[in-house]
């Protein structure tokens, strides 16, 4: 059996405020193959972000801690190891890429030698053989000019050019696994089609793994292969992304999917969500999503379902109508 | 569809709405619990308390008339009888230091704000009319600003002649540049926020705005920076008195009674001591109380 | 007869000087090149485009936040392109804003009647009492609980306070409100909350909006009439099945073709445009969008299109439909 890249067993991260604290994500399980996108879907405060950061280790700076669970990359527990060897994945055979590329890049800093850094530092190389690696990353993101751009500033760039950089960046030492952190919400949506192309590409040329977060489902259906929705700091639903759109179990994702206008789609009125997302320090007993709910019933006001498989297909959900349905093998939702 | 609002614990209308129920208080309880939070501030506050107390009810906690004399009992130290000894007019320290606090206090104060009342409307209206108006009043600000403060004081007082109302003018002239500047940079900050642009579009009269929208936004920095002045005039105040331009020989005025002591220094140190150590507390305390303000005024400082 | 539009753009141009360095020149930041529409009454017209293609800017001349360069603004059949304060201060009761950021554009120090009665305090003469007595009507009318109207806008979520923005705008019934990109800070299942509830109140209220986003979608499902624009021009104009349809202009077919669909068994033909939006202070010569025109001639890269009707309510501003200038390339 093939080990799988990536596997995410009951990660719970909790953030200090005050006195106590507030659970931002809530015992989270997925898992991703060699090769595969995965999507974490998921409105604000969902803690999709938060599960990335938590999954690089990447909280040292926030009031954040992870307070229980397992994160294994190729059988290693990520929340086990050192800082020291948490350094040496980082970067190297596992990379992330950010939402704001204003914000992620060094201002003050050559691009180049921002590319040269993790190269020298992981690949090993000495200054000459690295910047050349550098200038043919940027030529494999499809940036023009590669060898002058090598020796620009970030501020030079457009928003484009830098998230292309900033994939360079992830890519040059060849990661096992992407993670890509809203990588095009903050692009024109011109742009962002040229970013999403090339991530194709990518995805297909390098067999790389990737989990993709964002909130934006034409995003997920373009470039996911299984798709996972998140509410309230867990998951709800894990599907194929051919399943999810056309057969959405959990009612939260059949709401999500409702509520985005489609093009060419000519309806009166939009279906929306009731409500709106808890406060997460004041989560509601029962099932999470309950209160806003159009098939709610007393079982899911007192009682949180579990996250079960759907006999018969590689589906999971999060809804005690989904567990009913199954076991009385009538027709789902 | 089940009536949710017992869940949530709310009563809004539209279920999975949560409102904070304690926020209702406000912005002024989050604050004083942030303030309350830190320990030196908080006991310079107290101690600040203490001072207007004794400021307000001075003339019935004295033990012994200030401004009577005792010609058998010069500069005797501190005692059983005169907690901080006597002065060289036989008068009690303490007694003096007490009636001196109303004094002192409303010298600072009156100049402070005064400075912060004009330097308040000078910047507001320098920072959002901006154009020639701004250009005189900051290049105003900077001609003040040049003189060394205390030399700048002298000269005024010079000019007004000596007492304490001129004392308090010539702080009050000093201390306003600093005040025009700082709030007219938050005024320039505020004038583009969103929500000023909304009420711009909106049709609001530039004075609704100021006074609405952008006035609010500077009160934490006048609070704040009077709470820094006070101290800062405290000093001003007891030097231009040190150097006799400012109280004269009977009145109280804590830095008078140290510019008086000077003389007695090798005989007889407790004369100045005890005023010297109540101006060091009560600016020290101003200031304590100053960074405890900044700190629980920032928004970005967690609780 | 024509009815009167609502609101009437002609040529209108706003430029902004930036200035380059301690010595440099001085460079004009075109964001608005010569725009001109009209919006009828009870219509949605939307502005749509990319980063810097001046649609904000625009929505700010209609407000008269800005005053333009050149160019024209008519509402209700008056010139208010250059008037001053005192004068534009009636006509704002009738043309509201409501903005994009639904943190940043509420006062935090104000509670929420006073933010939504704002507009009434400066537009009527109405008591305090009645001021709140209405503004508890509106809290209602947009969803919201009158209880709320004693609370600040800080305990609000997004959307809510988006709804709250709402409610001011409408405070003192106006006849047009600009809305620039209202939905775009919030999350997909409140957007669509809040365009439902723009759409039943324009319907109730009998409002005009002009509808200003980056999201086609979003546009297309609100709008009546559509105006794409791409670095301060105007390229195409039409009515939303039309533009939708048949997009004329490259940039529009190319910004459709953009969206991604939420929907993986569509797998479609990409129009995938090559380089980044110029710069608005540099912008290119002749046609704007050249650079990145997958049909770009060499007339093109010299000749700044005409915006033309080239079928009735249809209008773009390309050479590909303009029958003199093909005869100049050939």
């Amino acid at each position: 059996m093939t080990q799988n890249l990536l596997e995410v067993q009951g990660l719970k991260t909790e953030f200090k405020r005050g006195d106590g604290s507030i659970t931002a994500v809530a015992g989270v399980d997925f898992v991703i193959k060699k090769g595969e996108v995965l999507g974490l879907v998921g409105e604000s405060g969902c803690g999709k972000s938060v599960t990335s950061l938590s999954i690089m280790r990447l909280l040292k700076d926030t009031p954040g801690r992870i307070s229980g669970g397992s994160v294994r990359f190729e059988g290693t527990d990520l929340t086990k190891v050192t800082d020291k060897e948490m350094r040496q994945i980082r970067g190297n055979e596992m990379a992330m890429i950010f939402q704001e590329p204003m914000t992620s890049l060094n201002p003050v800093l050559k691009i180049g030698l921002q590319l040269m850094e993790p190269i020298m530092l992981h690949l090993g190389y000495g200054r000459k053989k690295a910047r050349e690696h550098a200038i043919h990353m940027l030529r494999l993101v499809g940036i023009p000019r590669a060898e002058d751009l090598v020796d620009e500033y970030p501020h030079q760039l457009s928003g484009g050019m830098r998230q292309r950089v900033m994939i360079a960046m992830a890519m040059s030492c060849h990661p096992k696994l992407l993670i890509a952190d809203e990588p095009t919400t903050a692009l024109d949506v011109t742009i962002q089609a040229q970013i999403l192309d090339l991530m194709k590409h990518l995805k297909e040329e390098q067999d790389m793994g990737m989990l993709l977060i964002t909130h934006d489902l034409g995003v997920v259906a373009e470039l996911c292969d299984r798709v996972v929705v998140m509410y309230a700091g867990r998951v709800v639903e894990e599907a194929s992304v051919d399943e999810l759109f056309a057969r959405p179990q959990h009612p939260y994702t059949k709401g999500l999917i409702q509520s985005v206008p489609k093009l060419r789609q000519n309806v009166r009125r939009l279906d929306s969500i009731k409500g709106n997302v808890p406060d997460l320090s004041q989560m509601p007993a029962g099932c999470k999503f309950a209160p806003r709910c159009d098939y709610v019933t007393e079982r899911c006001l007192s009682q949180e379902p579990e996250l079960l498989p759907i006999e018969g297909l590689e589906r999971k959900s999060r809804c005690w109508l989904t567990q009913q349905e199954n076991t009385e093998g009538g027709e789902r939702l | 569809m089940s009536d949710n609002s017992a869940v949530m614990g709310t009563n809004s209308p539209i279920p999975g709405e949560v409102i904070a129920p304690e926020k209702t208080k406000g912005r002024a309880g989050v604050f004083i619990r942030k303030f309350s939070k830190q320990k030196m501030p908080l006991v310079a506050a107290f101690f600040i308390i203490l001072l207007f107390l004794i400021a307000i009810f001075g003339p019935f906690l004295t033990p012994y008339n200030p401004d009577e004399p005792n010609y058998d009992a010069l500069m005797q130290g501190p005692s059983a009888k005169h907690w901080a000894g006597t002065d060289e007019y036989g008068r009690d320290i303490l007694s003096r230091l007490i009636d001196g606090t109303r004094l002192t206090l409303a010298v600072s104060l009156s100049s402070v704000l005064i400075a912060g009342v004009l330097g308040t409307i000078l910047g507001l209206v320098s920072g959002y009319y901006g154009g020639w108006l701004d250009r005189i009043i900051m290049r105003g600000s900077d001609v003040l600003f040049s003189f060394p403060d205390l030399l700048l004081a002298i000269g005024i007082v010079a000019i007004l002649g000596p007492g304490l109302s001129n004392v308090v003018i010539a702080v009050a002239v000093f201390g306003t540049p600093s005040f025009a500047r700082i709030i007219r940079s938050v005024t320039l900050s505020a004038k583009e926020t969103l929500f000023v642009e909304a009420a711009r579009s909106m049709g609001a009269k530039n004075r609704r705005i100021i006074w609405r929208h952008i006035f609010p936004e500077t009160v934490p920095s006048i609070i704040v920076n009077l709470s820094m002045k006070i101290g800062g005039a405290i000093l001003a105040a007891a030097s231009l008195s040190f150097l006799g331009m400012g109280a004269k020989p009977t009145e109280p005025d804590w830095g008078a009674m140290l510019s008086m002591g000077r003389d007695y220094l090798s005989i007889a140190p407790h004369i100045v001591y005890f005023p010297g150590l109540a101006i060091f507390l009560t600016v020290l305390a101003f200031n304590l109380v100053g960074d405890g303000l900044r700190d629980a005024l920032d928004p970005k400082m967690k609780n | 007869m024509k009815e009167t539009p609502l609101i009437e753009v002609k040529s209108l141009k706003k430029f902004f000087s930036v200035k380059k360095g301690f010595f440099g020149t001085t460079r004009y930041l075109h964001a608005v090149d010569g725009i001109s529409f009209a919006i009828r009454k009870g219509e949605t017209f939307s502005l749509v485009g990319e980063s810097g293609c001046g649609k904000s800017t625009t929505g700010r001349l209609v407000t008269r936040l800005l005053e333009p360069n050149d160019g024209e603004v008519w509402f209700k059949g008056q010139n208010i392109s250059h008037i001053s304060d005192n004068q534009m201060r009636p006509i704002r009761k009738d043309i509201q804003m409501v903005f994009q950021d639904p943190y940043a554009s509420l006062n935090p120090r104000m509670k929420v009647k006073d933010l939504v009665a704002e507009p009434l305090l400066i537009h009527t003469k109405l008591s305090s009492k009645e001021r709140d007595k209405l503004a508890c009507e509106l809290l209602e009318t947009v969803g919201l609980n009158s209880i709320h109207a004693e609370r600040y806008a800080f305990e609000f979520s997004g959307g809510q306070r988006q709804r709250i923005g709402i409610a001011r705008a409408l405070s003192v019934r106006p006849s047009l409100i600009v809305a620039d990109e209202p939905v775009s800070a919030l999350d997909v299942s409140i957007q669509s909350q809040v365009l439902n509830l723009l759409q039943d109140l324009q319907e109730e209220y009998g409002l005009t909006y002009l509808f200003i986003s980056h999201d086609l979608s979003v546009v297309e499902h609100i709008s009546d009439r559509i105006g794409v624009m791409y670095l301060g021009s105007l390229v195409e104009t039409a009515d939303k099945d039309t533009l939708y349809d048949r997009p004329m202009h490259p940039y529009t077919q190319a910004l459709l073709s953009s969206v991604p669909v939420p929907d993986p068994t569509l797998k479609k033909e990409r129009i995938i445009l090559k380089g980044d939006l110029p710069s608005p202070v540099d912008p290119p010569s002749g046609c704007r969008f050249h650079t990145r025109c997958p049909s770009c001639m060499e007339i093109c890269k010299q000749h700044v299109p005409i915006f033309r009707e080239v079928e009735p309510g249809h209008e773009v501003a390309c050479h590909l439909f303009d029958e003199e200038m093909l005869k100049l390339e050939r």
